[in-house]
């Protein structure tokens, strides 16, 4: 077969195949997990105090927290600050940081952050109740918080 | 030309979303086409290639020549208003990176690992790619793992992690 035409068709599968990754990963991004699916085995995971130190999130007076561990080159960061903020101005009960994971890299390995942005959605007494990876969706994280809301 | 540039309060550039996505289609193709043809043709291209990304990532996304086609593009197409902006620091760093693995391919394609340096191309096509087709921000995806080897590098030579 004439090369070029060989190679025309190498790179036409390389747009096919990713196309395929990025629907894949369209369809994984943002979902919520709850803490049952975030729990390791029976302990429930929680963010410590000394992390909760760390990253500058004081919860006296909270009904529900979070972290969100971003990088300084992460433009889908800034969606999720957008929406943290949104949330954050409809109940005035619920505390938000921001955090380089690059700079926490304790929590990272401890919660197995594999990538930015990376969200943890925390009770009062540190309990992750959820996390996501990627940009949430509004009304995912509106549930939550309406949730934790009703058990304060 | 630069009349329409948009600066936030500490005078970084803010540029519109569809910006990158836009730019990254022209890369794609402009790399395609070179893998495609390769030769000197193809070498001419990624050449051309590399001294886009280079002048994106040295002189800012303000000078980027596929930023400046955009802009062109939206004005006389009228595009309307951008749907949202961004800080021009992680499309910029994506530019750098496309300068960096670029740069290596030139590199291999001078001292004749003509292979080795289209497998280079094709690397920075596939992100590209991902970038024009998915907007996936692959940088996002590395960030943690890079972070981790330089903590264990660094604790390897005896420093802070």
């Amino acid at each position: 077969m004439d090369p070029v035409l060989l190679r025309a068709l190498a790179v036409g599968g390389l747009v096919v195949l990713v196309l395929l990754v990025g629907w894949v990963w369209r369809r994984r991004d943002g979902r919520l997990r709850h803490s049952d699916a975030v729990g390791h085995q029976q302990r429930t995971a929680r963010l410590h105090g000394d992390h909760l130190a760390a990253v500058g999130l004081d919860l006296t007076d909270a009904e529900a927290g979070a972290v969100l561990l971003g990088s300084p080159t992460c433009a889908p960061c800034d969606t999720v600050k957008q929406v943290l903020g949104d949330l954050a101005q409809e109940r005035d009960r619920f505390r938000w940081v921001y955090a380089d994971a690059g700079e926490h890299l304790r929590i990272a390995e401890e919660h197995r952050v594999l990538r930015v942005p990376t969200l943890f959605v925390v009770a009062p007494d540190g309990r992750i109740v959820a996390r996501t990876s990627g940009v949430p969706r509004h009304d995912d994280l509106r549930r939550v918080l309406e949730d934790l809301g009703t058990a304060a | 030309m630069t009349q329409d540039l948009v600066r936030d309060a500490d005078g970084g550039l803010v540029i519109d979303v569809r910006g990158p996505r836009f730019g990254a289609a022209i890369t794609s193709t402009v790399l395609g086409a070179a893998l495609i043809v390769q030769g000197p043709v193809g070498i001419g291209l990624v050449a051309w290639q590399w001294l886009a990304f280079a002048i994106a990532t040295f002189a800012g996304l303000a000078w980027s020549p596929y930023g400046r086609l955009f802009r062109s593009v939206k004005r006389r197409f009228d595009l309307g208003a951008p749907p949202a902006t961004e800080p021009e620091g992680p499309p910029r760093f994506a530019q750098f990176c496309g300068f960096a693995v670029a740069s290596v391919a030139l590199v291999l394609f001078a001292v004749g690992a003509t292979t080795a340096a289209w497998i280079a191309v094709a690397v920075v096509l596939t992100l590209s790619l991902l970038l024009a087709l998915t907007g996936l921000c692959v940088g996002c995806e590395v960030y943690l793992v890079g972070e981790r080897l330089r903590a264990r590098v660094g604790a390897a030579d005896g420093g802070e992690a």
